[in-house]
C-alpha cells in the first residue's frame, strides 16, 4: 500500500483529502504545514507528498525543493487554488498561484493540481505519478 | 496745414523757404548794390572826362578868341551822350549852348552825387582860365537811361532769384518726394504688420540706397517675425496634441488601472473560492458515494457537486480576466487560420439568420498568442455582438488585417507602441452603448442585460486574454448604431 502525506494548511482539504485517498485506498498522512510535513516525512517516509502551494511558515514552493534535497524518490504532487495570493489591490504584480505552481515545478514537483479538482482527476494523476 | 507741415516733404519746403526768404532779399541787394555803384562810377567818370576835354576846347578857343568855337564846344556836349545842359559862366555874362531847350538855370554850386535832388540830372562844374579871367564851364548830364537801365539790371536780378528759388523749391519736393514716397511705402507696410497681415513681402521701390537698406532690415524683421509666429503656433499646436494625447493616455491608462486592480481582486476571491469549493466537491462525493446510486438523495448530491463545477468554471473566467491562470505557453502563429477555424464553430453556434460576415487577409504576420484563447476571444466578442443585435435586422462582421501602428496613435494607449500590429475587428450593428457603458463593459459581472440573460464575464474574458497578449483593445460605440471592438495583437518578431 503506497504511502502518502498531505500537506494544506486549510483544515477541511486536509480532511477530506485525507478521506478521499483513504477509500481509494493509501495509507494517508496530514501535515498543516511545510516543517511539519517535512518532519513526518522524515519520521515515517512517504511515496508521495501532495502539497498545497500557498501556505504560512514555509511555502509549498519552499517544502518541495527541500523534499528534493533529500528524498530523490518521492513523488511530489502540488495543489492550489487559481488566482491571487491575497487581494491586493493596485498591486499590479499580486503573485498569482500560476506562478508559485510553475516555480513549484521548477524546484522539482512532478505534478501540478489546480484546485477545485474532481476527485477522479486526483486519483488519476497519483496513479500516473506513482506508476512512473 | 499743420498736419502737412509735420511731414518730410513739409519740412523740407518750409526750411527752403525760410533759407530763401533770409538768403535772397541780402542777395539781391548786395547784387543791386554792387551794379549800382559801378554803373554810377562809370557815369560819372565818363561824365568828368567829357568835362575835362570840353573844358580843355573851350580854353583854347578862349585864348584864341574864337566865341563860335566855344558855342560849338557847348553844343557838342548836348551831343555828345546823355547832355542836357552846357554854360560857360563868365564873371559877367552867362553863355549857353544854344541847343538847350531849358532856360532853367540849374540850382547848382558844386559837384553833384549821381542821382541826387531827384532831378534825373548830374551836375558838374570844371573850371575854365582865360587870360586873367576866370569862368566855370557848367555842364548836365541825363540820369534817366541810366536809371532805368540799372532797374532793368535789378529786374533781371529778381527774375533770376525768384527762378532759383521756384526751381530749388521743385527740386526739394521731388527729393522729398524720393524720401517719402519709400517712406510712406514702409509705413504701410509696418502698419500692416501690426496690424498682423505678416504674410506679404516687403520690398521698396527705391533708388536710394538707406531706404533699400531700411526696407530690406525691416523685410528681415518682417520674415524674422513670421518665422517665429509659425513655431510658436506650431508649438502651442503640438503642446495642445500632447496634452491632448496625455489626456487620452490617462483616461485609458486609469482605466487599465482599474481594470488590473478588479482582476488582482477577482484573482485573489478567485482564489479562496476555489480552496472552499475543493472541500465541497470532494466531500459531496464522499457523502454521495455512501447512498444508493439511485436514492434522491444521491441524486442531490450530484447536483450540488454539478454547482460546484458551475462555480469552478466561474471562477476560471474571473481568473481569465485577471490573467492569473495562466496554463499554455504564447506560440508564434499565422492568427487567420485560428480566426477562419473559429468562425466555423461560431457559425455553428449562433442562430441561421444571424448575417456573420468576414474579411480575413490572408498576409497578416504571425503573432505570440495563445490560440484556444484567440478562439475565445472571438467567441466571446461575437456572442457580444449578437447580444447587441438582440433580434434587430443587422449584421456582424469580423475582420482580421495587418496596420501599422504610428506614435500618434499609440501614444493615446497605454499597451500600445508604434509598430506591426495584427488587428482583429469585430463590428455590430446593434444597440450600441453610451460612454458610462463603454467605461465598465470590461469590469467582470457588468452586464446590460437581464438578470440571467448573461454572466457579465464574457469581455472581461476578453479583455484578460488582450492584456496576457500584450495587446490593446480599441472600443468605439455610437447608441442606436453599433459597436466596434479592434483587438491590437503585436506582430511576432521575425527570429
Amino acid at each position: 500500500m503506497a504511502k502518502i502525506i498531505v500537506i494544506d494548511d486549510e483544515e477541511d482539504v486536509r480532511d477530506v483529502l485525507k478521506q478521499v485517498l483513504q477509500r481509494a485506498g493509501y495509507d494517508v498522512s496530514v501535515a498543516s504545514g511545510g516543517k511539519e510535513g517535512i518532519e513526518l516525512l522524515q519520521k515515517e517516509g512517504a511515496d508521495l507528498v501532495i502539497t498545497d502551494v500557498i501556505m504560512p511558515g514555509i511555502d509549498g514552493v519552499t517544502t518541495v525543493k527541500k523534499i528534493r534535497e533529500k528524498f530523490r524518490n518521492t513523488r511530489i504532487l502540488v495543489i492550489s487554488g487559481g488566482g491571487n495570493v491575497a487581494p491586493r489591490s493596485y498591486e499590479p504584480d499580486a503573485i498569482s498561484t500560476t506562478a508559485f505552481l510553475s516555480s513549484a515545478k521548477n524546484a522539482g514537483a512532478d505534478g501540478t493540481l489546480t484546485k477545485p479538482f474532481d476527485r477522479q482527476e486526483l486519483i488519476d494523476v497519483i496513479k500516473e505519478l506513482l506508476d512512473d | 496745414m499743420a498736419g502737412r507741415m509735420n511731414t518730410v516733404g513739409g519740412r523740407l519746403v518750409l526750411m527752403l523757404l525760410l533759407i530763401h526768404a533770409v538768403l535772397m532779399p541780402a542777395l539781391f541787394i548786395a547784387l543791386a548794390t554792387v551794379i549800382d555803384r559801378s554803373t554810377m562810377n562809370a557815369f560819372v567818370d565818363d561824365a568828368r572826362i567829357e568835362g575835362r576835354i570840353i573844358g580843355d576846347g573851350v580854353e583854347n578857343a578862349l585864348e584864341s578868341g574864337d566865341s563860335g568855337a566855344v558855342e560849338q564846344l557847348l553844343d557838342s556836349a548836348m551831343l555828345s551822350g546823355h547832355g542836357v545842359y552846357a554854360a560857360l559862366q563868365f564873371q559877367d555874362r552867362l553863355v549857353t549852348s544854344s541847343m538847350m531847350t531849358s532856360e532853367d538855370v540849374p540850382r547848382f554850386e558844386e559837384d553833384f552825387d549821381f542821382g541826387e535832388h531827384g532831378d534825373n540830372t548830374y551836375y558838374m562844374s570844371v573850371p575854365v582860365s582865360h587870360g586873367d579871367e576866370f569862368a566855370i564851364l557848367r555842364l548836365g548830364f541825363d540820369e534817366l537811361p541810366t536809371q532805368q537801365n540799372l532797374a532793368a539790371v535789378r529786374q533781371t536780378i529778381i527774375l533770376i532769384l525768384v527762378a532759383y528759388t521756384v526751381l530749388a523749391l521743385v527740386a526739394t519736393g521731388y527729393m522729398a518726394s524720393l524720401v517719402v514716397r519709400p517712406l510712406k511705402w514702409l509705413g504701410r507696410a509696418s502698419h500692416a504688420i501690426s496690424r498682423g497681415e505678416v504674410d506679404k513681402e516687403l520690398k521698396a521701390n527705391s533708388e536710394l540706397r538707406e531706404i533699400r537698406e531700411l526696407s530690406a532690415d525691416l523685410e528681415t524683421m518682417r520674415s524674422n517675425l513670421v518665422g517665429m509666429n509659425a513655431r510658436l503656433q506650431k508649438e502651442i499646436a503640438e503642446r495642445e496634441q500632447a496634452e491632448a494625447e496625455r489626456r487620452t493616455l490617462e483616461r485609458h491608462l486609469r482605466h487599465a488601472q482599474r481594470l488590473e486592480s478588479l482582476g488582482t481582486l477577482a484573482g485573489g476571491v478567485a482564489h479562496e473560492f476555489n480552496n472552499v469549493l475543493q472541500p465541497i466537491l470532494l466531500y459531496t462525493d464522499l457523502a454521495r458515494e455512501e447512498l444508493p446510486k439511485d436514492s434522491e438523495t444521491a441524486d442531490n448530491l450530484g447536483k450540488v457537486m454539478d454547482l460546484a463545477r458551475r462555480a469552478k468554471k466561474l471562477s476560471n473566467q474571473i481568473l481569465a480576466f485577471g490573467r492569473q491562470d495562466i496554463e499554455a505557453e504564447l506560440e508564434v502563429a499565422e492568427l487567420s487560420p485560428i480566426i477562419v477555424n473559429a468562425l466555423t464553430m461560431i457559425r455553428a453556434l449562433l442562430p441561421a439568420s444571424v448575417d456573420l460576415r468576414a474579411e480575413i487577409s490572408n498576409d497578416v504576420g504571425a503573432v505570440r498568442c495563445d490560440e484556444a484563447q484567440i478562439k475565445q476571444l472571438l467567441v466571446n466578442l461575437c456572442n457580444n455582438a449578437y447580444q447587441a443585435l438582440s433580434g434587430r435586422d443587422g449584421y456582424i462582421n469580423v475582420s482580421l488585417k495587418e496596420v501599422i501602428v504610428p506614435e500618434v496613435f499609440a501614444a493615446k494607449y497605454p499597451k500600445l507602441r508604434a509598430g506591426e500590429y495584427a488587428v482583429l475587428e469585430v463590428s455590430d450593428t446593434g444597440h450600441g452603448m453610451d460612454r458610462d457603458t463603454m467605461e465598465r463593459v470590461f469590469e467582470p459581472f457588468f452586464t446590460t442585460q437581464q438578470v440571467g440573460e448573461g454572466t457579465g464575464l464574457g469581455l472581461s474574458v476578453v479583455h484578460g486574454i488582450v492584456m496576457r497578449h500584450d495587446g490593446e483593445i480599441v472600443l468605439s460605440s455610437e447608441p442606436g448604431k453599433g459597436t466596434h471592438f479592434r483587438i491590437y495583437l503585436p506582430l511576432a518578431d521575425d527570429e
